[in-house]
């Protein structure tokens, strides 16, 4: 059956080239199953991988099927790790990928990581393998010292980016910073606001100056504040700021040097840092206030209304992170200054504290939706909600791509009228046809759940805590939400039932989570034998699963789809349920 | 009248270029717009064709006379060097406006001429068109055959001839036998020759009903070192204590109930796979047995009281669900768990870094 096709008279070059225009993951991995040429074709040019799960695959089959790969991004540890969850040494570690490239993709450029164990041999191995590495981001990533980024520094002389957003660094000395060589200019970005330790100055600041291309700079704590105009007199091309500590005696000279040095960076458009802020230190960055994009105060602990006079001076913000400090009334300035706002994350400054400490409710978040067309992302952390207030945010901005909830007490009703927020959260998920995460709170039944399963057909991140009635609930979210990606579940009643029925939807899923939920041993046992490309992973820190009754449910669990079948590199609290056996151990 | 091999531009007279396109026929274009071409050009520089109707300059096969209309068009307007880059690119985003079919010719046609920016153009308009797009979708645009199998398009680490749904049926089967047999002996304190199969399956089911784990493996030491954990959660205090009433009681669930059935695509990891309603079977996938593969040397009447055991489960199972979900909609919504004081949820984390993902 000759097949004509439209593309058959394309030399490969030309269908490359079509192909290079393509930038998301998705778009290249649809276009890598389309028929057996494309298949090929794109196999040989794609120069950069997306891999959500580093145990999903393993290192030589990407490796065998993308041989010309230059940039590799890899996630390990759920989400869920970011709060403690997951226990120490569950996995992720990078180790094997590393050892796999360093022979296998000698040009190998970039290195991006989220939540994944790299140790100091590792990074002087990649110091050492790619010759022409430029980039590498650690973000929440663990397991390393200084001395491993001494080797990056010290090795990599083409470096570009460093960057170790919020990893665990074990600090052991300052001095790493040094080895980078004086013939080494390209410098673009680097971040050590995660970093404890000081590091030697002098060495930034001479790093600082031979670095024309620097775009990005988020200093650590550790350097104070005097010393900041000298950096910025040193790179006045900065776009992005990440300032140490904000926090020094108010003197004049120091504040007039800070200001001055501050006007000349007009290239300025995000800001972060801000740690032990001194407000009488705010005023210093008025100048460039209107170049502003992104300001990050989520560390600035100190409440002062100056915090708020500095955000409605900047008129062009488009992303916001800040503590409820700003209260209530603060986001109502914010909603009449920044008509550009599309992101806004606030953080609780006391969150274990019985009572409010701020005066930050739901009204914070409606006058922000409503004064803000634009708004798209929210994160926000508050004590009460009501229904009423989560249906007018939701028509305020049916535009929403991300909406992440946290009420602090876990099951807390809607203030007003004591009844669950399913009501509230039903219409978030109603209006805004393009949500794609979604977390709730809250005092929540099986009904909410049958809300997201119908109308969450855009769905990809949900995240659930202390919610639903049943499995009932569970099954809604499985059955209906076509574009779901991961689920993360904790301390909900769903059991077998929901999970039994809906298991080939897992195949069509990145990952589960389920913890302090009431799955049943058996009913993994079951799911790992037959569903032969998941890997269903028991997390129980109280001993082997089956030294208890098979209906007893298990602490953790963690589902998710590979074709790199189980995984040996398991600590002694996690089982993998095999097809083969039904139990296998690490 | 030109003479030689290049034509001699008088400013009062247009020079043209003779080109013959695949399928014979012979036009002459004005030389400014064809020397837009590199491909013409050189050929006209190196060989010193296209001057006369004999001489004319064959193109390549991939340029067809309509398309090369479109090439023309293109060329006519973008060598005129007056245009201002606004202007050139309001034309550029009218040209492409075609038929994928057109533009896919029109890509192929400007790359047999060297014609780097109208090659340019097209194929980002082609990345526009697949962007988005599913793979069938992809497909159905460009004419593709679906000629992918589905282990290519999810590179199995397995040999392909060990088909892990063979093994796993055999598995399922051999213990389901094995529980009617001890069953059977129970019953009858009687052995019988045919129910005696491979030894070694029968030991391996044993083993692994026991629970075996003749397979450990060494435990890879974490390199974790001992550390302050940075406090990135900010509410997980106690976990709730399980041992809730909420509890629900499983059906015995036999890891052997299958179903019949033919062979259904093992649902592939893609965002296409249809998903089962609630009414439809529990277990996916369906798994086919093939009768010739299961080692069995088992009296029919048993085989045939397995299959009936494994139908009969599958339908309660399926049974059921419905009900209970048909139960639990009818109830009305005062339901109202029992309230554990607990502090924290799922609180998320916060990021130092406005860039993070």
């Amino acid at each position: 059956m000759a097949y004509s096709s439209w593309t058959t008279s394309f030399p490969e070059e030309v269908l490359e080239h079509v192909f290079s225009f393509l930038s998301s993951d998705k778009d290249r991995n649809a276009v890598s199953v389309v028929c057996k040429s494309w298949y090929e074709i794109e196999r040989w040019c794609r120069r950069r991988i997306f891999i959500g799960n580093c145990y999903a695959v393993s290192p030589r089959m990407v490796i065998q099927r993308f041989p010309e790969v230059r940039s590799v991004e890899l996630k390990g540890k759920p989400h869920f790790a970011d709060f403690n969850l997951v226990p120490e040494g569950w996995g992720g570690y990078v180790c094997p990928w590393i050892a796999a490239m360093a022979e296998a993709y000698p040009w190998l450029e970039e290195i991006r990581l989220k939540r994944m164990v790299i140790s100091d041999d590792t990074l002087e191995l990649i110091s050492k393998s790619f010759k022409n590495f430029k980039v590498l981001v650690l973000s929440s990533c663990e397991g390393f010292s200084t001395d491993g980024l001494a080797a990056i520094a010290g090795n990599c002389r083409n470096l570009r980016e460093l960057d170790l957003r919020e990893s665990e660094v074990e600090d052991v000395s300052g001095h790493w910073l040094s080895h980078f060589p004086d013939t080494c200019t390209s410098l673009v970005s680097l971040n050590i606001a995660c970093l404890g330790s000081e590091v030697s100055f002098s060495a930034l600041e001479r790093l600082v100056s031979r670095s024309p291309n620097l775009r990005t700079l988020r200093l650590n704590r550790a350097v104070p504040l005097e010393k900041l105009p000298i950096l910025l007199r040193r790179a006045p091309q900065l776009v992005e700021l990440g300032i140490g500590s904000y926090s020094a005696e108010i003197r004049p000279d120091v504040f007039s040097n800070l200001a001055e040095a501050f006007s000349m960076c007009k290239h300025l458009k995000g800001l972060s840092g801000f740690w032990d802020i001194v407000p009488g230190y705010l005023p210093a960055v008025y100048s460039i206030c209107s170049n502003i994009t992104s300001l990050n105060l989520s560390y600035a602990t100190v409440p002062s209304p100056d915090q708020i006079k500095l955000i409605s001076q900047c008129h062009s913000l488009q992303r916001l992170w800040v503590l409820d400090y700003i209260e209530d009334t603060g986001l109502e300035i914010l909603a009449r200054s920044c008509k550009d706002l599309q992101e806004l994350r606030v953080f609780p400054s006391d969150p274990y504290g019985a009572e409010a400490n701020v005066s930050l409710t739901e009204q914070g978040l409606v006058s922000v939706s409503e004064g803000c067309p634009k708004l798209r992302s929210v994160l926000y952390f508050c004590r009460r909600m009501s229904n009423a207030a989560l249906l007018a945010i939701a028509k305020n901005c049916p535009n929403f791509i991300c909406f992440r909830l946290c009420i602090i007490e876990p099951r807390a009703p809607d203030y007003l009228t004591l009844e669950p927020l399913d009501a509230g959260f039903g219409a978030i998920v109603e209006y805004c046809k393009e949500l794609r995460r979604l977390s709730l709170s809250g005092l929540l039944t099986d009904r909410v759940f049958e809300y997201i399963g119908t109308h969450g057909k855009k769905l990809e991140m949900l995240s659930v805590a202390f919610a639903g009635d049943s499995d009932l609930g569970l099954h809604h979210v499985l059955s209906g939400c076509e574009s779901l990606r991961k689920l993360e579940i904790r301390d909900c009643p769903f059991g077998d039932k929901a999970l039994l029925a809906n298991a080939a939807k897992l195949e069509t899923m990145r990952s589960l989570w389920m913890s302090s939920c009431l799955v049943s041993f058996g009913a993994c046992k079951l799911l790992g034998q037959k569903l032969p490309r998941l890997n269903v992973e028991v997390i129980d820190e109280r001993g082997p699963p089956d030294s208890r009754p098979e209906n007893c449910p298990v602490e953790k669990l963690y589902i998710y789809r590979t074709v790199a079948g189980p995984r040996f590199d398991m600590p002694p609290f996690v089982w993998t349920m095999d097809e083969d056996e039904g139990l296998r151990f690490s | 009248m030109s003479e030689g091999p290049m034509a001699v531009v008088k400013p009062e007279m247009k020079s043209y270029i003779w080109l013959q396109t695949a399928d014979g026929s012979i036009q002459q274009v004005e030389e400014e717009v064809a020397m837009f071409c590199p491909m013409i050009c050189r050929e006209v520089l190196q060989t010193g064709m296209g001057s006369s109707k004999n001489y004319a300059i064959s193109l390549p096969q991939r340029v067809s006379p309509a398309i090369f209309g479109l090439v023309l068009d293109y060329c006519r307007f973008h060598q005129v060097p007056g245009h201002s880059n606004k202007e050139r690119k309001t034309f550029d985003e009218k040209f492409i406006r075609l038929d994928t079919k057109i533009l896919c010719e029109l890509t192929s046609a400007a790359d047999s001429l060297q014609l780097r920016p109208l090659v340019d153009l097209t194929s980002r308009a082609l990345a526009r068109i697949i962007e988005g797009k599913t793979p069938e979708e992809i497909r159905e645009t460009f004419h593709l055959p679906d000629d992918l199998t589905e282990e290519e398009k999810l590179e199995p680490l397995r040999n392909l001839t060990d088909d892990p749904r063979i093994r796993l049926l055999n598995r399922l089967y051999a213990r389901k036998r094995k529980e009617l047999r001890e069953r059977e002996k129970i019953k009858n304190f009687e052995v019988e020759e045919e129910q005696l199969v491979d030894k070694r399956s029968v030991d391996d089911l044993l083993s692994f009903i026991n629970g075996g784990d003749e397979e450990s493996k060494g435990v890879k030491a974490a390199k974790n070192k001992k550390k302050n954990r940075r406090r990135k959660d900010l509410a997980t205090h106690s976990s709730s204590n399980n041992g809730n009433a909420n509890h629900i009681k499983e059906p015995n669930c036999l890891p052997s109930s299958c179903h019949n059935g033919d062979v259904d695509n093992v649902s592939s990891p893609s965002k296409n796979s249809t998903f089962q309603d609630s009414a439809s079977p529990v277990f996916s996938p369906k798994l086919e047995f093939d009768d010739g593969d299961v080692d069995d040397e088992l009296d029919p009447a048993m085989k045939e009281e397995l299959d009936r055991e494994v139908e009969d489960f599958a339908r309660r199972l399926n049974s059921v669900w419905p009900e209970r979900m048909h139960e639990i909609l009818s109830l009305g919504q005062e339901r109202r768990p029992v309230p554990v004081s607990l502090n924290g949820n799922g609180a998320m984390k916060r990021c130092t870094d406005v860039d993070s993902r």
